[in-house]
C-alpha cells in the first residue's frame, strides 16, 4: 500500500505524538554563530570578510611562504644548475626537450620538461591546491557552504542559477574537474548546461591561480576582474537564450559542527593524490609536445597563419601561439609559458584572459564528455562564440583606454 | 546480500560506510558531496555484503540529478535491504523518507543517528515504541564516535519487509 | 490572520495551512507541510530567499517558493 503525501504526515504526527517528547531548548553560541552567519546585515560583511580572508591565506601561504620563500631558491639555486650541469647533449633536440635554454637562470624560463615542467608542477602549483583544499575542506565540514548560498542567491538568480551554483564554482576555482561533477546538485538541465559552460570558460582552477599569482602578479587583479565580469555578463546572456525552467531555490541549512581532522586530511590528501595522478603527468606532457612543436616549426606555423587573428583581432603576439597549445593539456603551464614571451602588460592580461576561456584543459573536456556528449557540444559552440567576442572586446577596450 | 545506505544529505552517512567498511568516503557538511556512489564490502554474520553509499535524498521524488541517482539506485536494487540513517534532531523528516522506502516494500533497519545532539537538545525519543509501531529494528547511533554501529549490523538481518497498513494500525489509525 | 510565507517578517511564527499542490511534493521530504509550525528566521534583500526553521531543522527558500506558502500567523 502506497500512501498520499497527506496520509504520510498524518501518519508521522500520530508515531511523533507516541513516542517523541520535545523537552526545553536553550539556544546556544552556535545556533547564535549560525543565525549571526545567514542574516543579511550581519552574514554579508562575514562572508566578504571570510572569502578575504581565504584568499589571503591562499596567497601568503601558497606564493609567498612556500614558492618564493623555499622552492624557488630551491629549483633556481639547486635543481636549475644541477640539470643543465649533469644533462649530456647541450644545444642538442633532447637537452631541448627535456632542460630547455642551456643559459637560463631561473626554473620559468628555461621551459624543458624536467626543469620548468618539474617547478610549475611541484613548486607553484602543489603547495596553491593544498592550500585551496585545505581551506575548502575546512568551510565544508564546518558547514559554512549552505550558508553562502543562500546570501549569494539573489546574484547567481540572474544568470539562470540559484545560490547552489556557488559550491560547484567554488569548486572549480581549485580544479574544473569536480566542479563539472558537482554541476550534478543543480536541479534542471538549462541550469546544469549554463554552470558547466561558464565554468569551463570563465572559472581559473587553482593551478592557474597559483601560478599567476607567481609570474603576474602586478596583473592578475585585471584578470581576474575579466573573467568575473565575463561570468556574469554570458551568464546573463545564456540565461535570457536557453531554453528551459528557471530554478527554484530549496536547500537545506544545517547546523554548524566540528570539522573531523580525519575527515580533513583524508580529503585533501585525496585531492593531492588526485593531483600527482592527473595534473603531473599532463604538465610533463604538455611540456615536451610543445618544445617538440617549436623544434619541428609548428607552432611558429600556426602563429604565421593565424597572425592576423592574434595580432589584429586580439592584440596579441603571435608567439601566444605556442602556449595556447599548451594550454590544452594544462592552464598553469600555458600561464608560465607566456610570463616569459616579450609583451606590454595590457597584452600580457589578454592573453592569459585567452588562455583561461579559450578551451578547458583535457581533463575537464573529458569530465564534460562524462557528464553528456550533447552538453560539452553546446558549450563548445558557446565557448567559440564567447571566445572570439570577448577576446576582441578586451583588445578594444585596451585601444579605447589607450594601452593596447 | 546487498546493503543500501540511504538518508537525508548531511546525516553523517558517509561516516558511517567508512564505519561498516573500513574504506574511505569523505563527507562534507553540505548535501549532493557523494555524487557517484561507493560501493564497500561488510560483514554481516561472518558472511560478504555489498555496501553502497546512496547519494542524500530528501524524498523519494527527486528534485536534482543526484537525488535522481539516488532514486534510480534504490529501484535497481529490488532485493536489497536499507539501512535508513536519519538525524534523531529531525526525526519526522527523517521517517518521512524512510516511510516512502518501506511503503515500496524494502526490508530495513533505523539509525537515528547524531543521537548525542538530541539528547542535548532535550528530545527524548522512545525507541522500543517506535520500534513497535514501525515494526523493523530502530538503533540510535553516534557514528563519529562508532556507538551503535555493531548493534544495527546485528540487526539488520532481522530486517524485512513491513506492510503499511500494519504500521496504520500500529500508530491508532489514520484520521 | 493568514499571510504568504513570503510576506512574513523577521522571528514571526505560524502554521501552514495551505501550499499549492505543484509544491508540495517537493517541500513534503524537507518536513514543511500543512499543519507544521514554522517560524521566519531571516529573508535576504532584494527579492533573495528566506530562510525559516522547522522544528530542529532550517530551510532556505526561493521567494518564488515562499509565495506559494499560506501560514496562519501566531496571535
Amino acid at each position: 500500500m502506497k500512501l498520499t503525501i497527506d496520509q504520510r504526515w498524518d501518519l508521522i504526527d500520530k508515531i511523533a505524538k507516541q513516542t517523541v517528547t520535545f523537552g526545553e531548548y536553550r539556544h546556544t553560541l552556535k545556533d547564535a554563530i549560525g543565525e549571526l552567519t545567514i542574516k543579511p546585515f550581519t552574514g554579508i560583511p562575514i562572508a566578504i570578510a571570510v572569502m578575504y580572508a581565504f584568499w589571503s591565506i591562499f596567497s601568503s601561504f601558497a606564493g609567498t611562504l612556500f614558492t618564493d620563500g623555499f622552492m624557488v631558491k630551491l629549483f633556481d639555486g639547486h635543481f636549475l644548475p644541477w640539470m643543465q650541469d649533469i644533462f649530456p647533449g647541450a644545444g642538442g633536440w633532447l637537452y631541448y626537450i627535456i632542460v630547455g635554454d642551456p643559459l637560463a637562470n631561473n626554473s620559468f624560463e628555461a621551459l624543458g620538461v624536467l626543469t620548468s615542467g618539474f617547478f610549475v608542477a611541484i613548486g607553484v602549483v602543489l603547495p596553491a591546491i593544498f592550500i585551496f583544499y585545505l581551506m575548502l575542506a575546512l568551510l565544508e565540514d564546518m558547514g559554512y557552504m549552505p550558508r553562502l548560498a543562500v546570501l549569494i542567491d539573489t546574484v547567481l538568480h540572474r544568470i539562470g542559477l540559484h545560490g547552489y551554483a556557488i559550491v560547484p564554482t567554488i569548486l572549480s576555482l581549485g580544479c574544473n574537474v569536480p566542479g563539472v561533477a558537482a554541476t550534478r546538485i543543480l536541479e534542471t538541465k538549462k541550469q546544469r548546461f549554463i554552470m558547466m559552460t561558464l565554468l569551463a570558460i570563465f572559472i581559473p582552477c587553482g593551478a592557474q591561480i597559483g601560478i599567476m599569482e607567481e609570474v603576474i602578479p602586478d596583473t592578475m587583479g585585471w584578470v581576474l576582474l575579466y573573467l568575473i565580469t565575463g561570468y556574469f555578463i554570458f551568464g546573463y546572456i545564456l540565461n535570457k537564450i536557453v531554453p528551459g525552467k528557471s530554478p527554484e531555490f530549496l536547500i537545506d541549512v544545517p547546523p554548524y559542527r566540528k570539522p573531523m581532522i580525519s575527515n580533513l586530511s583524508k580529503k585533501v590528501w585525496g585531492r593531492i593524490v588526485g593531483f600527482f595522478k592527473v595534473a603531473l603527468p599532463f604538465v610533463l606532457l604538455g611540456c615536451g609536445i610543445v618544445n617538440v612543436l617549436y623544434l619541428v616549426g609548428f607552432i611558429d606555423w600556426v602563429g604565421n597563419v593565424f597572425s592576423p587573428v592574434f595580432v589584429l583581432w586580439f592584440g596579441v603576439p603571435e608567439a601566444t601561439a605556442g602556449p595556447l597549445i599548451a594550454a590544452f593539456l594544462r592552464k598553469d603551464l600555458a600561464v608560465a609559458q607566456l610570463s616569459v614571451i616579450e609583451m606590454t602588460p595590457y597584452q600580457m592580461i589578454s592573453a592569459v584572459v585567452l588562455v583561461s576561456i579559450y578551451f578547458p584543459c583535457v581533463a575537464t573536456f573529458a569530465m564534460m564528455i562524462k557528464e553528456g556528449v550533447k552538453e560539452m557540444l553546446g558549450a563548445l559552440a558557446v565557448l567559440f562564440v564567447v571566445v572570439f567576442l570577448y577576446g576582441g572586446l578586451i583588445h578594444l577596450i585596451g585601444i579605447l583606454l589607450g594601452v593596447a | 546480500m546487498n546493503v543500501l545506505l540511504m538518508g537525508h544529505p548531511n546525516v553523517g552517512k558517509s561516516v558511517f560506510f567508512n564505519r561498516l567498511t573500513g574504506a574511505n568516503v569523505t563527507e562534507s557538511n553540505y548535501p549532493g558531496t557523494t555524487v557517484d556512489f561507493t560501493k564497500g564490502w561488510m560483514k554481516i554474520d561472518g558472511e560478504d555484503a555489498e555496501l553502497v553509499d546512496v547519494p542524500g535524498t530528501f524524498s523519494l521524488d527527486p528534485k536534482d540529478k543526484a537525488e535522481e541517482v539516488a532514486v534510480a539506485m534504490l529501484h535497481e536494487n529490488k532485493d536489497a535491504k536499507v539501512i535508513c540513517v536519519i538525524d534523531a534532531s529531525k526525526i519526522e523528516r527523517g521517517v518521512y523518507l524512510a516511510l516512502e522506502i518501506l511503503e515500496e516494500g524494502y526490508p530495513m533497519v533505523i539509525a537515528l543517528n547524531m543521537w548525542d545532539a538530541a539528547v542535548d537538545k532535550n528530545i527524548l525519543i522512545d525507541i522500543n515504541n517506535l520500534q513497535r509501531i514501525l515494526g523493523v529494528p530502530v538503533v540510535s547511533t553516534v557514528a563519529i564516535s562508532g556507538e551503535g554501529i555493531k548493534e544495527l549490523t546485528l540487526k539488520l538481518k532481522e530486517a524485512k519487509p513491513i506492510k503499511i497498513e500494519d504500521i496504520v494500525k500500529n500508530a491508532g489509525g489514520l484520521t | 490572520m493568514e499571510k504568504k510565507l513570503s510576506e512574513m517578517k523577521y522571528e514571526e511564527e505560524g502554521i501552514v495551512t495551505d501550499i499549492e499542490e505543484t509544491l508540495r511534493k517537493k517541500v513534503a521530504g524537507m518536513g514543511i507541510r500543512v499543519g507544521k509550525r514554522l517560524k521566519m528566521i531571516t529573508k535576504q534583500p532584494v527579492k533573495g530567499p528566506v530562510v525559516v526553521a522547522v522544528d530542529e531543522a532550517i530551510t532556505s527558500l526561493g521567494l518564488d517558493v515562499a509565495e506559494k506558502i499560506i501560514v496562519e500567523m501566531k496571535s
